[in-house]
């Protein structure tokens, strides 16, 4: 409201509302006050709560993305690891090797399309990312069938898949949670920071809800305005309840954030690393005595995978088990590299080969299902605890808005019936 | 300003207000479009084709096929002198050998058995069968091409049996046996090539592995294009999936190799002569004596011929006549 001081000489009298000196144009002026500011304080406060429950479903669709994408690439390693695997035993690999390599592929093939689905900005990168997969599983195909003929070129096209694996689709795997994971803290943030409009029009309404009652009881002999007190007492209440809404959904952002989805970032890191090792492991044998460089890359992997059990084990139930679990394993690969730098070659494969308890396959396949099992679980945690956080916010957006619009024509009621003893 | 007007200003104004902010409201509860996540940038690949290095300067040596002479007969085990490489070998109880697992025919982990076989490995096992009477008592390590002379020199492997041509050059570093086999560099190209020698294949992508004589070869002709790959399967592969034209190589390596693809074809003579010789360690005098004599005694017993009709006869024809062993280095 602007309403130009009259040229009539400066008559600005007590209260705070400057302006046109009789009390009617005064009157009016209020009312048109009480209407500007409670529609836009409720609608600022709707606003706060409706992006707030958006950034926390993006952040949870974001963190589902990083699951799905995730999920592929612990699909293709996994895929990879038995492939490896198998070829050390030769051309007749077991059948439930293969049924593990042909699950993992199809696994991974649906998360490229989901993912694709649920994020069309990863889309191009997931184009891409599908087309190595197709080049990796035409390759593996084709070091099967030279393999099962006897032929030694199986075991180079073997090689030139899993190296291109590695070095195209983990390059691409990794942009797509970079981006994913920026996403994900981009919506929490906002998430986070969303109850201070809300509180600023808290604030606001308040001021003026108090200083026009003030104004109202001066001029016009009467303590209260009863729709103007009421007007004010909605919207105030309302918005209390939403910026308090708004402040414990950021603090549930922040719990999900460093707990559950923590975890599973942690998870999914440590379990992507160990299916890498334990391809490696199997390469490193593949090559036979020239395979260092692979188990180098074993230990760069068993590390990471040792520092994001450490992270992720205080945050969810059996996390100890878990890092005894990937110990196990580690243990029997110790015996296998001993067995193979001895010169025991026949007895290292026999040992990383064999479904029997003893091996490296069975500590693996022990870890690998008791980490998918807890993964899976502080997923569905990340994705329940987001939900509930976004709960009645879109509710209470709505009665924000509603209690705008009610103090607004309360407001106006109230100062139009002072108005009317002026007629 | 008149009554109705004063009212309805405020109105007015609070209903543009109103349409301003349900416009922001709606900006931020539609979907929020990202950016496209960014393709990482290309990495240069991991096997860049390298070419060759110009081919050293020729060593010159009177005689490179010159080795050691041995002892009339292979000496007994037992009897080998204390501090002997070959009697720290007998004593560590398994012969380390550097060997190929990829050349079909010479040395090359057979799929069905898990085991490596070929004419190399028989080599090989011929020498361990004379350190510990058991042909099995070898630690076969497969290694590269360009891996030979490096584990050679640190001692890594005790014997380096993986078609390797006895060089003047070589001699600077290491030591070799005498010749076990003389072999030659074909090209390899797709059946139906007119090509039969590489002057035929000027602008072509020839394919050899790093660190070997065939690559160096490369050289002589600048109208080729090499390409180098970790192996000789390296090519293969590279061959199958058209990233190269033809493939050149020792006649034994490639015979490997076009028998494991119906659509390659070795042509031509062979162009250079190859003669193999097992590596040992410069310093390994008395082991390289010990292999010579293995070696004198394979061809004098009917084991060298009999290893030769078992793996390269169906592809390179008949037993030839053995090397002649030169012991030119006293």
């Amino acid at each position: 409201m602007s309403a130009p001081a009259p040229s009539g000489g400066p008559t600005t009298v007590r209260g705070r509302l400057p302006g046109p000196a009789d009390t009617p144009t005064r009157l009016r002026l209020l009312a048109g006050v009480l209407v500007v500011v409670a529609v836009p304080a409720g609608l600022l406060a709707a606003q706060a709560s409706w992006s707030a429950s958006a950034s926390l479903g993006r952040a949870a669709d974001a963190a589902d993305q990083l699951t799905r994408v995730q999920g592929v690439q612990n699909g293709l390693l996994q895929a990879d690891a038995d492939a490896t695997n198998a070829f050390l035993i030769g051309g007749l690999e077991p059948p439930e090797q293969r049924v593990r390599y042909e699950t993992a592929m199809g696994d991974a093939a649906q998360g490229v399309a989901q993912a694709a689905r649920a994020q069309p900005a990863d889309a191009e990168v997931l184009a891409a990312l599908n087309a190595t997969v197709m080049t990796y599983t035409g390759a593996v195909e084709r070091a099967r069938a030279t393999n099962r003929q006897g032929l030694p070129v199986g075991a180079q096209y073997l090689r030139v898949a899993s190296g291109d694996l590695r070095a195209d689709a983990i390059p691409l795997l990794q942009a797509l949670q970079e981006a994913g994971q920026s996403r994900a803290e981009a919506e929490l943030d906002s998430a986070r920071t969303a109850w201070l409009p809300a509180a600023a029009a808290v604030l606001v309404s308040l001021l003026v809800s108090v200083v026009a009652s003030v104004w109202l009881a001066r001029r016009t002999r009467r303590v209260l305005n009863l729709p103007v007190v009421v007007g004010g007492g909605v919207l105030l209440a309302v918005l209390v309840a939403a910026t308090v809404a708004l402040v414990v959904a950021a603090g549930t952002a922040e719990r999900v954030w460093a707990g559950s989805y923590a975890a599973e970032r942690a998870l999914s890191d440590a379990r992507v690393a160990a299916f890498d090792a334990k391809s490696n492991e199997s390469l490193t044998l593949v090559s036979r005595g020239s395979g260092a460089a692979f188990e180098e890359a074993w230990q760069v992997s068993a590390t990471t995978v040792g520092d994001r059990l450490d992270a992720a084990a205080p945050l969810v139930a059996d996390g100890a088990d878990l890092v005894a679990g990937w110990q196990d394993y580690t243990a029997r690969h110790e015996e296998v590299r001993a067995l193979d730098d001895g010169g025991g070659w026949e007895a290292a494969v026999d040992l990383a080969t064999t479904t029997e308890a003893e091996g490296t396959n069975a500590a693996f396949t022990a870890f690998d299902v008791a980490s998918a099992g807890v993964l899976t679980s502080v997923g569905a945690e990340t994705r329940t605890a987001l939900d509930g956080a976004r709960g009645s916010l879109v509710l209470l957006g709505g009665l924000c808005l509603g209690a705008g619009v009610v103090a607004a024509v309360l407001g106006w009621r109230g100062v139009a019936r002072r108005l009317e003893e002026y007629r | 300003m008149s009554a109705p007007g004063a009212r309805r200003a405020p109105a007015v104004r609070a209903a543009g207000v109103l349409a301003v902010a349900l416009g922001v409201l709606l900006a931020g509860c539609t979907t929020a479009a990202y950016a496209p996540t960014p393709l990482p940038s290309d990495t240069p690949s991991a096997t860049a084709e390298a070419a060759p290095a110009a081919p050293p300067a020729a060593a010159d040596c009177e005689d490179p096929l010159a080795s050691y002479a041995p002892s009339d007969q292979v000496p007994d085990p037992e009897d080998l002198p204390t501090g002997s490489r070959a009697a720290e070998i007998r004593d560590r109880g398994r012969l380390v050998v550097g060997v190929s697992a990829d050349s079909l025919l010479l040395g090359s982990r057979n799929p069905l058995s898990g085991q490596v076989e070929g004419f190399d490995i028989d080599m090989a096992r011929l020498v361990a069968d004379a350190l510990f009477d058991d042909p099995d008592a070898v630690e076969l390590r497969v290694i590269t091409a360009a891996e030979r002379i490096p584990l050679l020199e640190d001692g890594s492997v005790d014997l380096v049996a993986r078609n390797m041509t006895i060089t003047c050059e070589r001699w600077d570093q290491i030591a070799f046996s005498a010749e076990y086999y003389r072999s030659g560099q074909k090209v390899l190209v797709p059946l139906g090539s007119e090509a039969t020698s590489l002057d035929d294949l000027g602008g072509q992508r020839v394919c050899a592995p790093g660190g070997s004589t065939s690559l160096d070869r490369l050289a002589e002709f600048p109208d080729v294009v090499p390409v180098a790959a970790n192996s000789h399967t390296d090519c293969l592969v590279r061959f199958q999936q058209g990233q190269v034209d033809a493939i050149t190589g020792d006649d034994t390596v490639l015979a490997g190799l076009s028998a494991q693809d119906p659509y390659a074809a070795v042509v031509g003579d062979t162009f250079t002569d190859e003669p193999y010789g097992l590596g040992m360690n410069a310093e390994d005098v008395d082991l390289v004596r010990f292999v010579n004599a293995v070696l004198a005694e394979a061809v004098a017993d009917g084991s060298w011929k009999a290893s030769y009709d078992r793996w390269l006869a169906e592809a390179l024809g008949p037993a030839p006549a053995p090397p002649v062993p030169d012991y030119g280095r006293g």
